[in-house]
């Protein structure tokens, strides 16, 4: 009975490795095959601990989490700017380095690792020593659990939805106002020090941390438990667990064998396993968002989207629309955005030099000029997407020049992407709420200056406001999908979206921001011409809103009909101003824009 | 530190970095065109090395027979697998296929090298490529077969390039990996051109295979470390690269791993190059952007 026992117990563990490697996969999209490294961390800290000052279970379970939790921070850094191939690569080199590093220092026991001194105990908690795999089972359940109640209350909620965000497209994501490093240093600091609580489960139940208990074979083994669970869902994982970990024990079990070739014939089946699984089920077991939660009770969870595809010239007139900010709209300033002599220089080519640009508040403004002029630039250099070399770029009075683009978000300036970059795997519903947050300047709502599921403290510590806080950003995020005309496709994966209604999702996400200043790039363009009307009658709409729009756009027609002030752009400079009227009817603009007229 | 012992470590630098150039260029050429990570690498440089082997002593082939068998069992097993594995597996997971490919390479190297082990027991073989001899030149000494394995290595990876840049087949592949959608439009059929490439990257595998066989011994896992090293060597390289520059970047490799001998024990010398890779992932700006796009076609394509 203790074999089954065993295999049970190797299970759970490799569940909480799993699990936690699932939440940097596939919800953040982090590919990372160091996993086990982690768990070396963390096992061979515990081990050290234990050895040297006699640390009891707790303390040493404490610090060999935290220390694989630090390491996995330390990680990070490197890691924030790279595409998932080269992650893969600084994945192995730091597998390799720590595996190096624990497997040639003599007072880890070199080569052959650790030997524990003493059995682990859970004192004060009752059972005494674990010695037999059964005494294991009910306390490796509890750590199972507890890692699955705290990845998944992380994975599916309002940070889970930044983190999925992050996935399908970082750009977008910091756009719309979230702190994108910061979250990613976020997950990795977490699933480490989960990999590191493994790593010292691990340790205490083979009484031994060794490289090979954490090598490479292990990532990868953890690795393929994941993919093969189903990316974005933990019960997914403990699924993969499971089926990779019975995968050896059924074969012995089931298939009599010569004893001298069972091994290698069970490593054959295994590697076979592993390339007919992905094969038949290249998505996982199990699909991604499905939990055993929600299969539960699957009636109550989703609000019912009622389908309500009005079109939105009946909505205008009727409804106002959130929009907080305008109230003291009138004691402010009328400039809105003012950049002063901003310059910027690729190598020898100046995309933007001395330009300087009002915007009035409440008006839409157009950016026009021949292909090249920098005007894609400019959004880029307004939103810090790119560096200024020069120049200031004053929002509502402040300086916002050098800050980050998640920053700047946050604070009221929100850009369009010509290729509209809707998160593509999330529904159109959860693009639109991306973009609607309840700011606070508490020092302790970080990484996004929220309450609510962005915010860890709110998240982990205080469910019945978080649970307020995502009601609310549900209803508003409704809201705006209707007043787009799309509330009857809130559920469907925005990829699965004509481009034009995408077009539309992505205005909804920006109005889902309450920023009051919108760059719009290239609105009505790429798109089918039964579409260009209504999101030129949504621009127009968003201007009664209150909100300050800039767009580029090349299409004259859309220009006149929108813009109250048209900005003439040459070679990086801003050459005209005035209505469109007054620009074309000046030979020589109409000349470089329009060819002969 | 004496200059003997410079020339040395150098000389054995240059040994270790010819032969992680050839695994290098091999890798590089398979995932800087079709984008997907090969692991099995290793078992195609695992299962040539074994077919030269057997050919040679137990059938009683002659040595350049046995070569052109192994040669032949590694472009067979690599097209194959290119063509009834991860082929299907590319079309059936769309955005996760990056993952999903790595994970069933994965499978079929455990379950290959498990079966070769089946075959031909654990016990390590010899490949005799030429006589065993040690060469001395002044102070500095190298085997017979080091010094093959330099000069095959490198001519290996010039014929590469040549091909790369005169023939057809080589700027069809090169336009693939310059833009695979590019190469579509222009009527290249990727398909074919993944084939080839997965040939040629195995010919060059086979090749590194049977001469690391011949260096040490032809054993199971023997294919396990020059993969992770192709992995380092091809990324350092570049992916966009020709093989000569992940020739050099190899060269470059198998130069600190050895000269680090200078400095620290040799059982640090991996941690050397583990850590060299660390920093140059940190400090070096790459493009990420265009190599994603030229990796990740379908994922990052606009939609639309």
């Amino acid at each position: 009975m203790d074999y089954w026992w065993d295999i049970l117990n190797l299970v759970l563990i490799f569940s909480v490795f799993a699990i936690s490697l699932n939440l940097l996969v596939g919800y953040t999209g982090q590919v990372s095959i160091a996993h086990a490294a982690f768990g070396a961390i963390g096992g061979y800290t515990a081990a050290y601990l234990s050895a040297q000052i006699g640390l009891p279970f707790w303390p040493a379970l404490v610090a060999g989490a935290l220390g694989a939790g630090f390491a996995g921070v330390l990680m990070s850094l490197p890691a924030l700017r790279l595409s998932p191939e080269y992650l893969v690569l600084l994945t192995i080199a730091v597998s390799s380095i720590v595996l190096a590093v624990v497997g040639a220092v003599p007072e880890l026991g070199g080569a052959y690792g650790m030997i524990a001194s003493k059995p682990a105990n859970l004192s004060p908690l009752p059972g005494g020593d674990l010695i037999f795999p059964h005494q294991w089972v009910m306390p490796l359940l509890a750590f199972a659990a507890f890692t699955y109640l705290v990845c998944y209350r992380m994975g599916e909620s309002a940070f889970g939805r930044v983190l999925r965000a992050i996935r399908d497209d970082e750009t977008a994501a910091r756009a719309l106002g979230s702190n994108v490093f910061a979250f990613k240093v976020v997950v990795f600091g977490i699933t480490s020090a989960f990999a590191g609580l493994a790593g010292v489960l691990l340790f205490y139940y083979n009484q031994i941390a060794s490289t090979s208990v954490y090598g490479l074979d292990v990532s990868l083994k953890i690795f393929a438990m994941t993919i093969f669970g189903g990316l974005g869902n933990f019960t997914g994982s403990i699924l993969g667990a499971a089926v990779v970990q019975l995968l050896q024990p059924m074969l012995e079990r089931i298939v009599r064998i010569d004893p001298g070739q069972a091994f290698l014939i069970q490593l054959v089946v295994y590697g076979l396993g592993l390339t007919v699984l992905v094969r038949v089920r290249p998505q996982g077991l199990l699909p991604e968002g499905f939990s055993l939660l929600r299969a539960l009770r699957p009636a109550k969870t989703r609000l019912a989207s009622q389908p309500s595809a009005k079109p939105i010239s009946s909505t205008v007139a009727a409804k106002p629309a959130p929009c907080a900010q305008t109230a003291g709209a009138a004691a402010q300033s009328s400039v809105i955005l003012e950049v002063r002599d901003l310059s910027k220089r690729f190598g020898g080519i100046a995309a933007c030099r001395e330009l300087n640009l009002d915007l009035q508040r409440g008006k839409i403004a157009a950016l026009v000029g021949p292909n090249g002029a920098g005007k894609t630039t400019v959004f880029n250099l307004l939103t810090g997407a790119l560096r200024a070399d020069g120049g200031s770029i004053r929002l509502q009075g402040e300086n916002v020049r050098g800050l980050a683009p998640d920053m700047i978000a946050r604070k009221g300036m929100v850009r369009s992407f010509q290729n509209v970059r809707v998160f593509a795997r999330m529904t159109a519903l959860e693009n639109v709420m991306l973009g609607i947050r309840e700011l606070s300047t508490d020092w302790w709502c970080w990484p996004n200056g929220t309450r609510g599921g962005e915010n860890l403290a709110d998240l982990l510590l205080l469910p019945h406001m978080t649970g307020r806080v995502e009601r609310h950003t549900h209803e508003r995020a409704m809201e705006w999908l209707r007043l787009v005309g799309l509330a009857n496709v809130a559920q469907t994966p925005a990829g699965a979206l004509s481009f034009g209604q995408q077009k539309l999702v992505s205005f909804a996400r920006l109005l889902g921001t309450d920023a009051d200043l919108l760059l719009l790039d290239e609105p009505a363009s790429g798109i089918d011409s039964k579409w260009v009307e209504q999101i030129l009658e949504l621009v127009a709409h968003m201007r009664e809103l209150g909100k300050t729009i800039c767009i580029v756009e090349h299409s004259i027609h859309v220009v006149e009909r929108l813009a109250d002030t048209v900005f003439f752009m040459e070679l990086g400079h801003i050459t005209a101003q005035g209505t469109i009227g007054e620009l074309t009817s000046d030979p020589r603009l109409a000349e470089v824009y329009f060819g002969t007229v | 530190m004496s200059l003997e012992q410079v020339a040395q470590l150098t000389v054995a630098g240059v040994i270790n970095g010819s032969f992680y150039a050839l695994v290098g260029a091999g890798f590089g050429l398979i995932l800087g065109v079709t984008g997907r990570f090969h692991y099995a690498f290793a078992l195609v440089f695992t299962l040539s090395a074994y077919v030269t082997s057997v050919l040679e002593t137990p059938a009683g082939l002659p040595m350049p027979a046995a070569i052109v068998g192994g040669l032949l069992a590694a472009i067979v097993l690599g097209i194959a697998i290119e063509r009834f594995v991860y082929r299907p597996l590319a079309r059936a997971s769309g955005a996760v296929s990056l993952l999903t490919i790595f994970i069933s390479s994965l499978g079929l190297t455990i379950a290959g090298i498990n079966l070769i082990t089946l075959a031909w027991t654990a016990f390590s073989r010899s490949i005799e490529l030429v006589p065993l001899r040690p060469i001395n030149v002044g102070a500095i000494s190298f085997a017979s077969v080091e010094a093959v394995l330099v000069a095959a290595s490198w001519l290996l990876i010039l014929a590469l390039s040549g091909l790369l840049n005169f023939s057809d087949l080589g700027r069809s592949i090169r336009a693939a990996r310059g833009n695979p959608q590019l190469a579509r439009i222009l009527g290249l059929d990727p398909d074919s051109i993944y084939l080839s490439v997965f040939a040629l990257g195995s010919f060059l595998c086979g090749a590194a295979g049977i001469l690391d066989g011949a260096r040490f011994a032809v054993q199971p896992s023997m294919g396990i470390r020059p993969v992770m090293f192709a992995f380092v060597v091809a990324f350092l390289g570049g992916t966009r690269n020709g093989p000569i520059v992940v020739g050099l970047a190899g060269l470059f490799v198998g130069l600190v791993e050895s000269l680090s001998g200078l400095f620290v024990s040799p059982q640090w010398s991996s941690l050397v190059v583990f850590s060299v890779l660390f920093i140059y992932l940190v400090l070096h700006p790459v493009d990420f952007r265009a190599l994603r796009a030229s990796i990740l076609p379908a994922a990052s394509s606009p939609r639309g």
